[in-house]
């Protein structure tokens, strides 16, 4: 954790939530910042840990792939998979405009 | 005795000497989680006729002789994070509310070939998110014990459908805690498998890296049936092990004679009740009478891992809920006026306060500028709880502490206060990031309040585990203790 680092601020907040896709009212602005502020102030304690001497532990298990076949196979249909979309057009999902 | 508060053993036996129809047993059970599901709220939903049609085709395989499994006709209830075809599932989410999965998780598909009888999906925290069953978007679940208190999380509603008998076993998930933390505070026995043993296809991701299934159940045998069912390698997951799955009954009665049984001085943790400690010192009395050697050991990264767990679990959370658009699946706000928007609004209505917390806290530890100091970090302090597991495991079998630091609190009592609640899970958070496994057992009551021993062996030693657990369980009768739901039958 850096060290000195200032708190965490409205401003940390709202970018965060936007980098999220989370909309977010005022009011959650100051209640996760406070929430938030209390959380990384119990994180800080990684900090007594020397970590100078190991690897970081990405997985549980050894890197290594794993390989299969390539043999053809049934998947999903598309009737299957775009069964739970709430809005749907010749076979794809429907959204709206990503640009106006 | 009722027959929804026996044991899959008993219940299998009953089966098989045509003694009970498979029928009789769902239609017991069912009529339970009538008498009491509105006091519990263990279940999100019920699967009725889909749990006596299973029924009935288990019948006919028991009539038969046929395909026979232990769990051919046992009813059994599954946490609402995994999928069943054409059943819907939610997490626990309102973003989900009305997702019906067109696929099996591999578990459910095992348990499914085994005959079992799916009573419907239990309620828990979103997204496994929580200690107390509190953040469930639907309704909180109420302990069988006290119904004023929370019944842990986030696999409440499992351990409270098998303690209430509401259900003869279930499927839970332990992310940090999830599995073993409820099974203490239900008095019922869970168990978190080493990450690997059991395929996650089909289970809804929380934290992939942590995430494993695991049963909940009445007795150590049980819960070596059930695991016995659903480990073992996954063509559709390439994170399942293909280490071998040894018969987890074979050697289960063989006791702790001569066996060293560590216990970590760090895991007495402050805070802890006294009457947990308490517990856990008669507990390690028991094994020393029954011929284990008994030494303290220590972790020292123990005070790390609660820290290093906020931080890998909500990175990885932040990622795998991103999936969460509504536009493929679950809840669409509607109103955005282009996509980000509707993105945004959905993810703001959808989402619960919790939920919203881990990806704010996820998305800021993997930000640029903070990567280094935060995820990185924490993935370093991983390894060196590994490395405290391993050297601890040179010198003794299995590790033995408290599963929570207290027994069930009020509902209310620190839905205030998320870094109150991370408490919780202190000592059930080191064997998710450590690769070991877990197991947790009753061992007391405190004002009749139930009180849970943990049991960690090393990675893949599922059978160290489970044969620890049943010596304490057969040396002791804490496991005969039923709660006010499900009456003093036993």
């Amino acid at each position: 954790m850096p060290e000195n680092e200032p708190e965490l601020s409205s401003d940390e907040v709202r970018h965060v939530a936007r980098l999220a896709r989370l909309g977010i009212t005022p009011e959650e602005v100051t209640r996760f910042r406070d929430q938030l502020r209390n959380i990384l102030h119990a994180i800080e304690a990684l900090n007594r840990a020397d970590t100078s001497r190991v690897p970081a532990t990405a997985h549980p298990l050894q890197e290594r792939n794993v390989m299969r076949d390539d043999i053809r196979a049934p998947s999903l249909s598309v009737e299957a998979a775009l069964r739970n979309a709430p809005s749907v057009e010749d076979g794809y999902f429907k959204v709206k405009a990503i640009q106006e | 005795m009722n027959l929804f508060s026996r044991s899959i053993r008993e219940l299998h036996q009953m089966l098989v000497d045509h003694e009970i129809s498979s029928v009789e047993l769902t239609e017991s059970v069912l009529g339970q989680i009538d008498a009491v599901g509105r006091q519990t709220h263990a279940y999100l939903a019920v699967t009725r006729d889909l749990a006596l049609r299973q029924a009935r085709d288990a019948d006919d395989r028991i009539r038969e002789g046929a395909r026979v499994r232990p769990l051919t006709g046992i009813p059994i209830a599954i946490k609402d994070v995994l999928c069943v075809e054409d059943v819907p599932a939610t997490a626990g989410s309102k973003i989900l509310d009305g997702f019906i999965p067109p696929y099996n998780a591999t578990v459910v598909e095992r348990l499914a070939k085994e005959g079992a009888v799916f009573l419907g999906k239990t309620n828990c925290d979103e997204f496994a998110m929580g200690s107390s069953n509190e953040n469930s978007g639907y309704r909180p679940v109420h302990n069988p014990w006290d119904l004023d208190r929370v019944p842990g999380g986030s696999s409440g509603g499992s351990a409270a459908a098998v303690a209430s008998g509401e259900a003869i076993a279930a499927l839970g998930s332990d992310t940090g805690g999830s599995i073993r933390q409820p099974a203490a505070l239900t008095g019922t026995v869970g168990m978190k498998p080493t990450y690997g043993r059991v395929s996650r296809y089909g289970l809804i991701a929380f934290a992939s890296s942590l995430d494993q299934v695991g049963p909940i159940t009445r007795d150590v045998a049980d819960c070596a049936i059930l695991l016995q069912a659903i480990a073992g390698a996954d063509a559709r997951d390439s994170t399942s092990s293909p280490h071998p799955v040894p018969d987890y009954l074979d050697g289960l009665e063989t006791g702790v004679h001569g066996m060293r049984i560590g216990v970590p001085k760090e895991y007495f943790v402050k805070g802890m009740e006294p009457a947990v400690e308490q517990a856990v010192r008669g507990a390690l009395e028991v094994y020393q009478r029954l011929g284990a050697t008994i030494e303290e050991v220590s972790l020292p990264h123990s005070d790390v891992a609660l820290p290093a767990y906020y931080i890998i679990a909500p990175a990885e959370a932040s990622s795998n809920l991103a999936r969460y658009d509504g536009a493929r699946y679950g809840v669409q706000a509607g109103g955005g006026h282009n996509v980000i928007e509707e993105y945004e609004l959905t993810r703001q209505q959808g989402f619960g306060a919790e939920v919203k917390r881990r990806i704010m806290l996820g998305t800021y530890a993997l930000s640029s500028g903070y990567y280094d100091a935060f995820y990185l970090k924490a993935q370093k302090v991983r390894t060196l709880i590994i490395e405290d597991f391993q050297r601890a495991f040179e010198k003794v079998d299995a590790l033995l502490g408290a599963t929570s630091p207290t027994v069930a609190f009020p509902l209310g009592a620190k839905t205030q206060d998320p870094v109150a609640m991370y408490l919780n899970d202190i000592i059930t958070i080191p064997a998710n990031l450590g690769n070991v496994c877990g197991i947790s057992v009753p061992c007391g009551l405190a004002d009749g309040l139930p009180i849970g021993l943990q049991i960690i062996a090393p990675g893949f030693r599922e059978e160290v585990a489970l044969r620890v657990a049943r010596a304490f369980e057969a040396a002791t009768d804490f496991n005969r203790a039923r709660s006010a739901l499900i009456g003093t039958a036993a």
